[in-house]
């Protein structure tokens, strides 16, 4: 977490302005840190959760967490340093920059029991849900459909890992 | 009412078909499974605890389908991996509280028993005792041992008791030392 907070810092002060930085940057940090989540890297712990008496659902909220915490804090270090940089926007991305952040993350989660290509889909996905929702805020103008958009894909997406833990057989590397 | 029933279980892996396995394990009954390969024992290993679902025939923990009632299974079921645990003094604290959590055991209770169980261990290295402590700390009522260590095969079936325990190897031999 640190390390994306030090990146988004920096992107911060080079980019102080508009939003898409925030959202497009905060995506991909929260995509890296959902990623960094993925079965392999702590075998033991990843046995404990797959064998605990956890619905799909209440391990992926659990799982969820963190990345979305982390998305979360490093834009909104991206959003300090476009403040501390002299950016003076009307604090609208203050709104919508988080919401598409976590909307990609939960998208991304879907591809860390995944793998080749439909692990590469679930990371595009994630990628093109920020850069919708920047759309809808650019383009389209509207605050309240890009939140709503995001609370959609949000939900859904992690409707869905929820559903692909319960159904998930955690043979790889055996 | 057995605690493990498989009746020509299945699972198709990637690249090879493991199985078809029977077996029964009734409360307080012991069983040393020998395998054709350790891959094999893992697999069927995480068969029998609900972690990985049969791809043909059944495998009922305690009457619950693993496929439909997952949850039920895990708290019937506790697995002891294969792998040791290399952790100290600190990590070892940190685990069996995060497993006490997941488990919603009492952390403290959790602790006092893990630490009379690693008492009850004493002579068997420390990173092969860790994941049989921190399995039997949650209570369950059939323990299953992915290809356990023959050597400590007496202190195993010490520790674990009147639980009924189901073992996976890969060998033949492994299987006899803790069928004796």
């Amino acid at each position: 977490m640190l390390y994306a907070c030090a990146a988004a810092i920096v992107a911060g002060l080079l980019q102080p302005h508009g939003s898409i930085g925030p959202m497009l940057l905060g995506s991909l940090l929260g995509i890296a840190v959902a990623l960094a989540q993925s079965p392999g890297r702590q075998p033991y712990l990843d046995r404990c959760e797959q064998g605990a008496p956890l619905f799909g659902r209440e391990l992926a909220r659990a799982k969820a967490l963190v990345p979305c915490i982390a998305a979360v804090v490093a834009t909104a270090a991206y959003l300090a340093a476009q403040f501390a940089a002299g950016a003076r926007d009307d604090g609208a991305t203050l709104v919508v920059a988080p919401a598409a952040v976590v909307a990609a993350t939960l998208t991304a989660l879907s591809a860390t029991i995944r793998h080749g290509w439909p692990r590469a889909f679930y990371v595009a996905l994630a990628m093109a849900t920020s850069i919708v929702a920047y759309a809808l805020v650019a383009f389209g103008r509207s605050i309240p459909g890009e939140l709503g958009f995001c609370a959609l894909v949000s939900f859904f997406a992690l409707r869905q890992y929820g559903e692909a833990l319960a159904r998930y057989d955690p043979v790889e590397g055996i | 009412m057995p605690l493990l029933r498989m009746r020509s279980a299945t699972f198709a892996a990637f690249d090879a078909s493991i199985g078809p396995i029977s077996l029964e394990v009734s409360a307080g009954e012991r069983l040393a499974l020998p395998c054709a390969s350790g891959r094999e024992a893992a697999i069927v290993a995480l068969l029998a605890t609900g972690i990985a679902k049969a791809s043909s025939g059944s495998v009922l923990v305690e009457d619950y389908d693993p496929r439909v009632q997952s949850v039920h299974c895990k708290r019937v079921a506790a697995l002891v991996p294969h792998e040791p645990l290399d952790l100290n003094e600190a990590g070892f604290v940190r685990c069996i509280a995060y497993r006490a959590a997941l488990w919603s055991v009492d952390g403290a209770r959790a602790l006092a028993h893990a630490r009379l169980l690693l008492e009850k261990l004493d002579g068997m290295h420390e990173a092969f005792a860790f994941p049989l402590v921190a399995a039997l700390i949650v209570e369950p009522k059939l323990v299953v041992l992915d290809r356990p260590q023959p050597a400590y095969a007496v202190q195993i079936a010490d520790a674990v008791g009147t639980r009924a325990m189901l073992s996976t190897h890969a060998s033949l031999v492994a299987a006899r030392a803790f069928a004796a």
